[in-house]
């Protein structure tokens, strides 16, 4: 912008200075030619008479009043080089127009051509003149004409135009920048626009960019959409892969502990706890390579009531059989605008394992509340009506979700997975003691801004 | 009892059936989709065991379909897939159960057991309401023959309403009816199911009668039952 403002000023300083130019050379030169037409009216109207010099009868009524600003002179050059003034116009009265030596050297370089020249007049006024050197017959000495005329009333013109052009410029020029300023600001919006778009897209913010692009921007805007989704199915696949091979792996795997646990014996046990482990293998690895992949994607923002609701209703069915047939009632509560900053799937892990760890321990009723917690943050609170756990085990059964190897799947809390992925967002899973009698769990997460 | 077992594996078949022949079950075995839509649409089954990754056509589809064609016999899912996401997918296609591989036999067999208990239960009459229908024996309500997803307590709501259809409901009586016990809940308890369920059921089905409470109808057009 400020490149912009000031090659702005240069070019129009460059077309001020060229026009005032070109505009006092035209005056001068219209100028000089009305001066020429008195010097070849004096030289052409010039007689000898008796070897003298005669002035023609001009008829110019400026040149007759003093000091009126238009004068003429005829000058004698002697052989000595020195110029005696033979006739001169009323208008001089008694005072010389000298010429410099270099213009006298100028005259009798170019005999018989117009010169013209800037000198000082009576009053000491600047002068414009038009002068020639001519040879006459019948006279021995070179003679020259010489017409001046005060030329303050062009510079004074000259002035008047330069400084009107400086101020159209300078309207022009100011007007110039205010364009630049406004294109800016205004035409570059878009741009701005797009930038700030794209930060929020990488926030998590928004999974992709708006489509209401201006024209030029628009073809931006779709390539940068078709990257993201690109980007999101090469994570997407990357994820599917891992996951069939860990899927496959588990039928085989469920074989071999059916196959084990019909023919007891030391070879079953050992099968059964080889198999044990390779499941937990399978199992922690699904979850790393989710995890990786989930680091590539850029943050997304998973709504949280549609998943409370599915997975309560999930777990309703899943634990229906519970306490003699009468089931678990699940009361969910969370603001419809609520949502994680994260990936869908994780947010289901996340609640989905803290509620079935809830449903296996309560007597029959669950209350999780999603609520916003502080700056871009919100809390999961899973209430249960179940025994609880003492406060000392509490501080272990997290304690435990530290390290997965320990923690053989389907025993203890089942939470060392939500501590893992919790931590993984950067969140953090809490024990407590619930109102309804059992255990409080409640996970601080990330929130997606609204 | 009679159990359809849908599985593409040819070890873990062999063994299920031989688990389930000696826990006293009939079995016949489909290892793929497309045998296994036709079976469980034309053999009366007491359950199936679905695996979901089958060849032809997968299991949740195969599960999509038997529900559409009102085929109603309790399915216990069978797959490697664990994650939630999936086991939601799983009861929203219409499962009664979910079981993770690889699993115990045991367990296998006690779910199952309590698959049937379930689906034992006494039957009683339907409530509709307009194209709103509601079995108590399966604790499910449909929409036009579409199944509708609701938690217990949304469900609980909607029994109530539906068994005093047409008349206004205050709000105190239908918090009584939805918790067993006092509880101290904020008063906009009753708006936020009310809420929920219009959402499922469609606004206009739940109206609003100002200082009184609400009152479930059936829509313009629809026949009353």
């Amino acid at each position: 912008m400020l490149f912009a403002g000031g090659w702005t000023l240069l070019v129009v300083l460059v077309a001020g200075v060229f026009l005032t130019v070109q505009f006092r050379e035209a005056a001068i030169r219209r100028f000089d030619q009305s001066l020429a037409v008195l010097t070849d009216d004096l030289y052409a109207g010039s007689t000898i008479e008796d070897g003298q010099l005669r002035a023609p009868f001009l008829t110019d009524i400026r040149a007759t009043r003093a000091y009126s600003g238009r004068y003429w002179v005829i000058l004698d050059k002697t052989p000595d080089g020195a110029m005696r003034p033979v006739v001169r116009s009323r208008s001089l009265i008694d005072s010389d127009l000298m010429l410099s030596s270099a213009q006298i050297d100028r005259l009798e370089a170019a005999p018989g051509k117009t010169q013209y020249f800037d000198m000082r007049g009576p009053q000491d006024k600047p002068l414009r003149a038009a002068v020639i050197q001519a040879q006459l017959p019948g006279y021995a000495n070179p003679v020259v004409f010489l017409a001046a005329e005060d030329r303050s009333p062009i510079d004074a013109d000259a002035d008047h135009f330069a400084r009107i052009t400086a101020f159209a410029l300078l309207i022009l020029g100011g007007g110039l920048i205010l364009a630049v300023v406004v294109q800016v600001r205004f035409g570059l919006q878009p741009l701005f626009r797009l930038r700030r778009e794209v930060a929020s897209v990488r926030r998590g913010k928004a999974e992709r960019l708006a489509d209401d692009y201006p024209e030029e921007l628009e073809p931006l805007s779709r390539e940068l959409n078709a990257l993201l989704a690109h980007n999101q199915e090469v994570v997407e696949r990357q994820r599917t892969h891992v996951g069939n091979l860990a899927h496959a792996l588990k039928t085989p795997l469920s074989v071999m502990l059916t196959e084990a646990s019909q023919q007891p014996g030391q070879l079953a046990e050992v099968v059964e706890r080889q198999a044990q482990t390779m499941r937990e293998q399978v199992d922690h690895h699904l979850r790393r390579a989710r995890a990786a992949a989930r680091s590539q994607t850029s943050g997304e923002r998973t709504p949280v009531e549609p998943i409370l609701d599915e997975l309560a209703v999930t777990l309703e069915r899943i634990f229906q059989g519970k306490s003699d047939g009468r089931g678990v009632e699940i009361d969910w509560r969370c603001p419809e605008d609520l949502a994680f900053q994260g990936e869908k799937q994780d947010f289901m892990e996340l609640a989905g394992n803290v509620m079935e760890n809830a449903g296996k321990w309560c007597k029959g009723r669950i209350r999780a509340e999603a609520a916003p917690s502080g700056e871009a943050r919100m809390l999961l609170t899973v209430d249960d009506d179940g025994p609880g756990l003492p406060p000392e085990e509490r501080a272990l059964a997290l304690k435990r979700g530290q390290r997965l190897d320990e923690n053989a799947p389907g025993t203890g809390l089942g939470l060392s997975i939500v501590d893992e992925l919790a931590r993984a967002y950067g969140g953090s899973v809490k024990l407590g003691e619930s109102p309804l009698g059992g255990l409080r769990v409640t996970l601080d997460l990330p929130r997606a801004e609204t | 009892m009679r159990i359809l077992l849908v599985e593409d594996d040819p070890d873990l078949s062999r063994q299920l059936k031989l688990t389930l022949a000696d826990a006293g079950y009939a079995v016949d075995h489909a290892p793929d989709g497309e045998e296994a839509q036709y079976l469980g649409e034309n053999e009366p089954y007491d359950a199936v065991i679905l695996d979901l990754g089958l060849p032809k056509v997968d299991g949740v589809s195969v599960l999509e379909r038997w529900r559409r064609g009102n085929v109603a016999t309790p399915v216990l899912i069978l797959t490697a897939r664990g994650a939630w996401s999936d086991k939601v997918a799983g009861f929203d296609a219409g499962a009664d159960d979910y079981l993770a591989k690889p699993f115990h036999t045991e367990e296998l067999l006690a779910r199952l057991r309590a698959l049937l208990r379930r689906s034992a239960g006494h039957a009683a009459p339907s409530l509709s309401c307009g194209a709103l229908r509601l079995d108590p024996r399966a604790a499910r309500a449909s929409v036009n023959g579409e199944p509708l997803r609701l938690t217990s307590l949304e469900y609980r709501l909607l029994h109530y309403m539906m068994m005093h259809q047409g008349r206004v409901i205050g709000r105190t009586e239908l918090v009584e009816h939805l918790y067993d016990q006092d509880f101290d809940r904020d008063s906009n308890t009753i708006e936020v199911f009310i809420g929920r369920l219009r959402k499922k059921l469609g606004a206009d089905r739940i109206e609003t009668v100002r200082g009184l409470g609400y009152r479930l109808t059936p829509l313009e057009g629809e026949a009353t039952a």
